[in-house]
């Protein structure tokens, strides 16, 4: 469709102000974190004056920011990597045929989009095991993750849809050669669904690291807590010190963002994948 | 044809395929299924402890007890961010998408700007809008001012709720215009070159062009965003803890698990009256789509 001028120009115009209403927060946000308080109490809006780089340590070491972040990090990347694999385990046979049953399997799978609400016995369950199976229980990191870990939502979705595209010949030439069913799931399969597994990890990271009713309801030791916990503390003892508080949002969303820069065409295709797939 | 040996060896793929199943039998359809059959009971979350049927006492407790006003509120209250959201976010998603797809300069950075909310998430979000909503010195209500108005947003009775509808509006558009560029981006060029040589107007080819083609992702979009605002509540925790009446039905659900009484009969009858209200639209949206949706 050919566009006329004045038609391009108004979209240019839309589009930018809605571009503005997403940046300019991130933009005041760093502008307020490099203030003093008294800076910030003068002038809250204006450009930072001179640029006090003391609130992000102080910002970490009195928000206990490494403890919650190592947390995260271990919630985040265990979490993803048994995703992933579980999910391989998942939606290679049911894609394949290679178990019976495999399309209700997969239904089944699906179902989680439409079951009725389960946190309420969720909880009960994790209070459960805390009792008769304490490592895996209420407050536990074991626990927390295996609840986070699952092989059977988008990311396996996305899976079955890939491994449908990889040749069934494959399978058959593996077989000859005499390769097991493990060996060639972890030497074949795995490194030909790349592109996807790529996407797998980054929605699952994103979603773990995201995280934030599921650390509250989980876990309730300080010292078992993710990063997303310890902002919604740390914005608790600061009220509205924002100087402070804006360094709390940036050292969460930093490493996100980051990440997103450099992957972010992946994140994008995976959702799109993802989501029309879904 | 299974390839990879028989005998003993042609288990291997259903002993793998069984981890995933137990994980997500032990922690998601089997929770599922008890807090059906928990909304009958006057289980408690105290471990070991003895329950018994009560029939539909939880569920008439709901509705007739003394905070039953509040209760409809708060179910009000669900169907009208559902509705809202659901308006306004696909609305917003479908423009800002077709106006990405007549190729405009630096169409990439402007889809990766507007997903860049689902990547921060709930946490940050929540903190950014408070930062911004601050009732003193925060920049909307500088703004706010020059047009001699003021909020305490967050903080206020009136309009808390809306605040939180367009934080939920702000952080998800971007993932529903995904969906809609994806279905642009299907529809062959050819039909529109077509419809230009007949002479369509740029309406009639959206309205008979375009607007059936993405068809598909208009059922997607609609349906992700009924179930997943039904079912948000992390977004209200963040903001306003669910003060200031900004309580839904799922917020409900949330509090009266884990920081209410011991009983969990209620949470549970709860859960099963917000799953009822998600299938009752999901049926009829979904329905009244599909039949729009056309091959090609």
């Amino acid at each position: 469709m050919r566009a006329s001028r004045l038609v391009s120009g108004v979209s240019y115009l839309i589009v930018l102000l809605l571009i503005a209403i997403y940046l300019v927060p991130l933009l005041l946000v760093l502008n307020v974190s490099f203030k003093s308080f008294e800076e910030f109490l003068m002038n809250p809006l204006g450009l930072v004056d001179t640029v006090k780089w003391s609130n992000f340590t102080q910002a970490w070491t009195e928000g206990k920011f490494s403890n919650y972040f190592l947390n995260s990090l271990l919630y985040t990347g265990v979490s993803t990597l048994l995703t992933v694999i579980l999910s391989l385990f998942a939606a290679f046979p049911i894609a394949r045929g290679y178990v019976k049953w495999g399309s209700l399997i997969y239904v089944f799978f699906l179902m989680s989009q439409f079951l009725p609400n389960p946190l309420v016995a969720q909880f009960k369950l994790m209070l459960f095991l805390r009792e008769e199976l304490p490592l895996i229980g209420y407050d536990t990191k074991l626990g927390y993750i295996l609840l986070r870990t699952t092989g059977t939502g988008i990311v396996f979705m996305m899976f079955v849809g890939y491994v449908k595209t990889i040749s069934r010949e494959l399978d058959e030439a593996a077989g000859m050669d005499g390769a097991g069913y493990t060996r060639y799931l972890f030497q074949i399969v795995l490194p030909l669904m790349k592109p996807v597994i790529a996407t797998g990890i980054i929605l699952t990271a994103i979603g773990t690291w995201n995280d934030f009713v599921g650390p509250i309801m989980y876990l309730s030791s300080p010292d078992n807590w993710p990063i997303t916990a310890g902002l919604k503390e740390f914005r608790g003892q600061y009220g509205n010190n924002w100087p402070l508080l804006a360094c709390g949002i940036l050292i969460v969303s930093a490493p996100l963002i980051l990440l997103y820069a450099f992957i972010q065409k992946y994140i994008v295709d995976g959702a799109l994948a993802g989501a029309v797939k879904a | 044809m299974y390839p990879f040996g028989k005998g003993i060896r042609r288990l291997t793929p259903y002993l793998l395929l069984l981890i995933p199943f137990i994980l997500y039998l032990v922690y998601y359809v089997g929770p599922s299924a008890m807090t059906v059959l928990y909304s009958f009971t006057d289980v408690t979350n105290v471990p070991g402890s003895d329950f018994r049927f009560v029939g539909l006492d939880n569920y008439r407790e709901l509705f007739t007890s003394g905070n039953s006003a509040e209760r409809w509120d708060s179910i009000l209250r669900t169907v009208y961010f559902m509705a809202v959201v659901t308006i306004v976010q696909n609305g917003v998603a479908l423009l800002v998408a077709i106006l990405i797809n007549q190729k405009l300069k630096g169409d990439y950075f402007y889809r990766a700007v507007f997903f860049l909310p689902v990547v921060l998430g709930v946490a940050v979000v929540a903190l950014l809008w408070s930062f911004m909503f601050d009732p003193v010195n925060g920049p909307v209500n500088k703004l706010y001012r020059v047009f001699g108005y003021s909020d305490t947003f967050f903080g206020s009775f009136d309009h808390a709720f809306e605040y939180i509808i367009f934080v939920q509006i702000w952080m998800y558009m971007g993932y529903s215009m995904l969906i809609f560029l994806a279905g642009l981006q299907s529809v062959p060029k050819d039909l529109y070159e077509a419809g230009y040589i007949d002479g369509t107007s740029r309406w009639q080819s959206f309205r008979h062009i375009t607007f059936p083609l993405i068809a598909p992702a208009f059922t997607v979009n609609i349906l992700l965003s009924i179930i997943g605002a039904m079912q948000t509540f992390d977004i209200i925790v963040a903001t306003t803890d669910g003060r200031f009446n900004t309580r839904t039905m799922a917020y409900d659900v949330y509090k009266e698990t884990f920081r209410g009484t011991l009983e969990m009969g209620l949470p549970s009858a709860l859960s099963v009256i917000q799953f009822l209200f998600i299938l009752v639209f999901v049926i009829i949206v979904v329905g009244r789509l599909r039949r729009r949706e056309v091959e090609f």
